[in-house]
């Protein structure tokens, strides 16, 4: 008995080793595990057995049937592993990966999200206003004088309500400061209109970014400090920042900026990139008016106002060289932003 | 403003000021150089020379072949196109390695296998002028291989811009006063004669003087009207005018070296002397650009006794009025007229001359005789006339200047202590103030810009530079507004979408007309809510958007026409609308716009997994941006579109659905069905909020439930997940529809029914349930399905 069970378990071990697939691995266990199985059939004989040899016999069988089990699982496990290898076969990894659905916020909106991170930082709030604008939160509040040429209908896209989309978003200093008492230290982006035909450089409607900070002593120096930061952070530490003198009605003294820069393909060279300068006066003088008090009182308070255009930060920052991208909507470009 | 330096160097020496030197002093100060151009040559390799022979080039017909004799001892070849030219004429010799005013260098080439070294020059190719008819022919005394620029001066023109508060600086006097005080050399003075001035009686009457308070006139006679010298026609040539004759080149010699604007009338066309008048309305002006204006009664004119118009006052003269070859007698004009009045005479007739730019910024009052006088001297000089009587005058000089204080304190808060009062004070006396006492200063008459403390600082800051100022920054909290929320929400929000694969579009908000009828608005539009521009640039940009569905379609038909076979665009922004059909306020709200359409996955070389887009991938990204938020679909009116609805979210309405129907696809070239929802997207951001809190996770397994069951066709979903909540069973967590079959043919189900197949999730929080609790409950739920609507089980 015990050397027909060594029997059993050498062919049955034989057996799985010799098996090349499932289906025989299946055919050995059935052979020599399954109800008419070998092994089954051998302890059958258990029955005829002394007592003294029973337990022996017993535990040589279960024995057996441990080795043989582990040697099955074991061959199962090799053959899938084979399988597994074999599917692989021929599998061209160098084939084009699966295109996803590729998606991009749009370059104004990065450009602007990096700006107001970085003004933000310099402690600028955000505010808005409205784009339909009255002549008085566009021009008369901004020291503008009624016949300024700004105000021309060939310049300006007026309603027959009298209304006006605003040139600018300096309009927001206005709305500020007329229902916010003062310290204000806040930045405005948003969308402006003139009546530019669509060229490579112009469109109607474009996208500035206002900032106002009015405080009890506002200097030119905090005007210049905030700035240098914003175009140093916005194109690297080193990036030279100059001040030149200009004129706009609702700042004096008034300053365009130009920030040093490296256009692709071109050696640096000095690029204006936003107007500035300390509040007018005069605009603080139309706030009291407007506000029925004297908090804004030019005697009181001082302050400072910058704008640059965001679509020309993104046209340098990118090298865009022609505007009409940026409101295209042209898939090919807007995945390059992805 | 074009200014010539050689001009600018007779009313400052400039010596030492090389043209980077000029830009910078002027560009600091904030009178921006916008360009420069060179005329004339300053190379020694352009010279005199004079063509000695000449013969026809054997394989050009245009061609000649010339031998020149550029002073070098022996003769040069150099091939020529011009026939202007006889043998034994001097003519410009640029000789290899000149380089020309074009940037371009010369050298030595074959032209068509002859041999050509140097080039015979035009007055064009060396900036000398404007004919380019031929080579420029030189007097014959010049003396051959001398470097040109010995007998012609070559000029550099400078390209200004002028900012408007300063007139002043529209002449060259007045820039050289600028340089000078910029730059500490010396103005020279401009000599003008004086003057004897009458008060004009029957010879000049002024009836508008709230437009022109002074007015001067000098008659001169006996002129002899012809062309300029020589140094007159170089001034006026070199800042691009054309001479004309000379009294006419005269004052506008005179306009550009002091900025006052003149005008000489032919003393025969006025009939009894001058009169300054106010046009009566709709009053015809025929001006000397060949135009008639009509005029309304704002606008001046200066007419004669008779009432003729002789020119507009400040803007334009008349067609008839002016110097021809043939005037003997001349009446000189020279006047100041109020800014805002010329402004909007030149605007409303959009009538612009260089006499209309200056006064409309404001001219020198004490100017107006200055001026006067100098140009009455050079016509007598230049004309052989002689002036006749005094000046003479109606009205005064308006006063516009004044005593400004400048306050130390405030200009101290200001430049943050770093300019001294010392420093400030120079700059203001180079300037041309003058100090009269207790920080009060005299501004001189042409700074008309220049009438409070702030003025006065800005001289300061602007002498002094930036970069005297150092930067300081003093940041503090910022307390974020609800703006600043928003825009974080909003953010957040784009940065999704993005992530689930759509293209952040940014369209102009002005749409055209006929774009309306792809809007999608959140609530129906009535005509008169459109709003429309006045004026609008083109039909393409009238109309304020209403909605973003029509900017959506055509950035979706744009990248279709442009090889793209998917499109998933995603725009936020604002959108415009009146509220009460054209009568109440304008409203602006930002929306959401969400399209899609086409192949999701194009171009994939294992193309079994391509799958197009339908509504229900529409609908899965409104459910991904609004988690926790019960969205339904509820339909609508269709209107111009396949199918519409309303989004609904937790019960309200935030939004637009719609499918464009085929047709509409068509003309945008859109192949394949598009969609797109419009979201209200103040709604959006306060179902998005931020104040969810975590849910905890279930402590114990929960057990599934399948049921699938059969339904009238038109039975919506929307009712059976109505049903299923109305039972509120505690132990369903939760459900959901995950097969719904129908069969058209009615072969395996009658066509008006349908199959739908719901899986149901049952779970407790404080235990794990028995088979039979959930049985339970799931009975439940399907006798209560069975009871309450028309279904069965299968």
């Amino acid at each position: 008995m015990k050397e027909e069970i060594a029997q059993i378990q050498s062919d049955a071990l034989t057996a799985i080793g010799a098996a090349s697939g499932e289906q025989e691995l299946d055919e050995a266990r059935i052979a020599f595990l399954g109800k008419k199985g070998r092994l089954t059939a051998a302890s059958s004989g258990m029955k005829d057995l002394s007592k003294e040899e029973k337990p022996v016999v017993g535990q040589l069988l279960n024995a057996t049937r441990g080795a043989i089990t582990e040697a099955l699982e074991g061959k199962r496990n090799a053959l899938q592993d084979e399988a597994d290898r074999a599917a692989l076969e021929g599998l061209d990894l160098t084939l084009p990966g699966r295109p996803l659905h590729p998606g991009s916020l749009h370059p104004l909106t990065q450009l602007g999200d990096r700006a107001i991170g970085i003004l933000r930082r310099l402690g600028f709030a955000l505010a808005e206003g409205p784009e339909i604008e009255t002549e008085f939160h566009c021009f008369d509040a901004l020291n503008t004088p009624p016949e300024h040429p700004a105000r021309n209908e060939k310049d300006t896209f007026y309603f027959d309500s009298g209304k006006l989309l605003r040139t600018h978003t300096s309009t927001v200093q206005i709305r500020t400061m007329e229902t916010q008492p003062p310290p204000v230290r806040v930045i405005a982006p948003g969308s402006c209109y003139r009546r530019d035909e669509v060229d490579k450089t112009h469109l109607p409607v474009f996208n500035q970014l206002e900032g106002l900070y009015v405080d009890t002593d506002v200097q030119v120096g905090d005007l210049k400090g905030a700035l240098e930061f914003f175009y140093r952070a916005m194109f690297g530490e080193e990036t030279e920042v100059r001040f030149r003198p200009h004129f706009f009605p609702f700042t004096e003294p008034s300053f365009e900026i130009d920030a040093r820069l490296r256009l692709e393909g071109h050696d640096p060279e000095w690029i204006e990139v936003a107007g500035c300068g300390m509040v007018d006066p005069a605009v603080f003088e139309e706030i009291c008016k407007s506000r029925g008090d004297e908090l804004y009182h030019p005697d009181k308070v001082t302050g400072y106002a910058f704008g640059m255009g965001l679509d020309r930060l993104a046209m340098i920052k990118w090298g865009i060289k022609d505007i009409r991208l940026l409101i295209e909507n042209d898939a090919r470009f807007l995945t390059q932003f992805a | 403003m074009l200014i010539s330096k050689n001009w600018l160097a007779d009313h400052l020496d400039l010596t030492g000021l090389s043209n980077p030197d000029f830009d910078d002093i002027l560009t600091f100060a904030g009178v921006e150089v916008e360009g420069l151009s060179e005329q004339g040559v300053s190379t020694d390799s352009v010279v005199v020379a004079r063509i000695v022979q000449t013969e026809q080039h054997p394989n050009a017909d245009r061609l000649s072949v010339t031998q020149v004799d550029a002073g070098e001892g022996e003769l040069r070849q150099i091939v020529c196109g011009a026939k202007n030219y006889r043998v034994g004429d001097k003519v410009p010799c640029a000789l290899p390695g000149a380089e020309l005013p074009g940037g371009f260098t010369i050298g030595e080439t074959l032209m068509r296998k002859i041999e050509s070294r140097g080039m015979l020059c035009s007055e064009v190719e060396l900036g000398l002028g404007t004919d380019h008819s031929g080579l420029m022919i030189l007097p014959p005394e010049w003396e051959i291989g001398k470097p040109l620029h010995h007998f012609v001066e070559n000029d550099t023109i400078f390209e200004i811009e002028i900012t408007p508060n300063r007139p002043d600086l529209l002449s060259h006097h007045g820039m050289a006063r600028e340089v000078a005080a910029l730059t500490g050399r010396e103005l020279k003075a401009v000599e003008i004669p004086s003057v004897e001035l009458t008060p004009a009686g029957e010879a000049l009457s002024v009836e508008g003087q709230e437009t022109c308070p002074f007015y001067t006139a000098v008659n001169i006679r006996d002129v002899t009207v012809s062309e300029s010298p020589d140094w007159l026609k170089t001034r006026l040539e070199a800042i691009g005018l054309r001479p004309i004759n000379n009294v006419v080149d005269i004052t506008n010699f005179v306009l550009h070296e002091l900025g006052q604007p003149l005008h000489a009338f032919d003393a025969s066309r006025v009939d009894g002397g001058i009169r300054v008048r106010y046009a009566a309305e709709g009053e015809k002006f025929p001006a000397l650009d060949e135009e008639t204006y009509q005029l309304t009664d704002s606008d001046c004119v200066i007419s004669d006794q008779s009432g003729t118009p002789l020119a507009l006052g400040g803007v334009m003269g008349g067609e008839l009025s002016g110097v021809t070859g043939s005037t003997t007698d001349v009446i000189l004009e020279s006047a100041w007229f109020d800014p805002p009045s010329i402004r909007l005479t030149a605007r409303r007739l959009n009538l612009h001359s260089d006499s209309s730019y200056r006064f409309e910024r404001g001219v020198d009052p004490q100017g107006v005789l200055k001026a006067s006088a100098l140009a009455a001297r050079l016509i007598v000089e230049l004309t052989g006339g002689r002036i006749e009587g005094p000046t003479l005058c109606a009205g005064e000089t308006p006063s516009l200047t004044g005593t400004v204080t400048l306050d130390p304190a405030r200009l101290q808060q200001l430049v943050g202590g770093a300019v001294s009062m010392e420093e400030a004070h120079q700059a203001l006396e180079r300037l041309g103030l003058t100090a009269v006492g207790d920080d009060q200063w005299q501004v001189p008459s042409h700074r008309l810009d220049l009438q409070r403390h702030i003025d006065l600082a800005e001289e300061v800051v602007r002498v002094a530079g930036l970069d005297a100022i150092p930067a300081r920054n003093l940041a503090t909290a910022a307390i974020p507004s609800a703006v600043d929320a928003r825009y974080d929400l909003e953010l957040d929000l784009k940065k999704q979408l993005a992530a689930l694969g759509f293209y952040e579009a940014q369209t102009i908000k002005l749409i055209a007309e006929n774009q309306l009828r792809d809007a999608l608005p959140l609530r129906p539009l009535h005509d008169g809510d459109i709003i429309r521009v006045s004026l609008p640039l083109s039909e393409d940009h009238s109309v304020m958007r209403p909605s973003l569905a029509p900017s959506l379609l055509s950035t979706a038909s744009r990248n279709v026409r442009q090889g793209a076979k998917a499109v998933r665009f995603f725009e936020i922004g604002r959108c415009f609308r009146n509220a009460g059909g054209g009568k109440a306020s304008d409203l602006e709200m930002d929306a959401l716009g969400i399209l899609l359409g086409g192949t999701t996955r194009p171009d994939f070389w294992n193309s079994t997994h391509n799958t197009g887009s339908d509504a229900f991938t529409l609908k899965g990204v409104i459910e991904m941006i609004l988690p926790g938020t019960q969205v339904q679909l509820t339909p609508a009116q269709p209107g111009n579109f396949l199918q519409a609805a309303q989004v609904v979210a937790n019960g309200r309405t935030i939004g637009s659905f719609a499918q464009l129907s085929p047709s509409r696809g068509r003309e945008l070239d859109l192949e394949f069905p598009v969609y797109l929802a419009e979201l209200d997207l103040s709604r959006v951001c306060d179902l998005r909020g931020d104040g969810s809190h975590v849910v905890e996770l279930p402590q114990f397994p929960g057990s599934s439930r399948d049921a699938a069951m059969e339904a009238p066709a038109e039975l919506a979903n929307a009712e059976i997940e109505k049903a299923i909540r109305k039972l509120n069973e505690p132990l369903l967590v939760s459900f959901g529809c995950f097969d719904v079959f129908r069969d058209p043919t009615g072969e395996k189900l009658n066509a008006a029914r349908k199959s739908v197949a719901y899986s149901f999730h049952y779970r407790a929080t404080d235990r794990t349930l028995k088979s039979e609790e959930v049985d339970a409950a799931h009975q439940k739920v399907l006798q209560h399905l069975e009871k309450t609507l028309p279904i069965s089980y299968r």
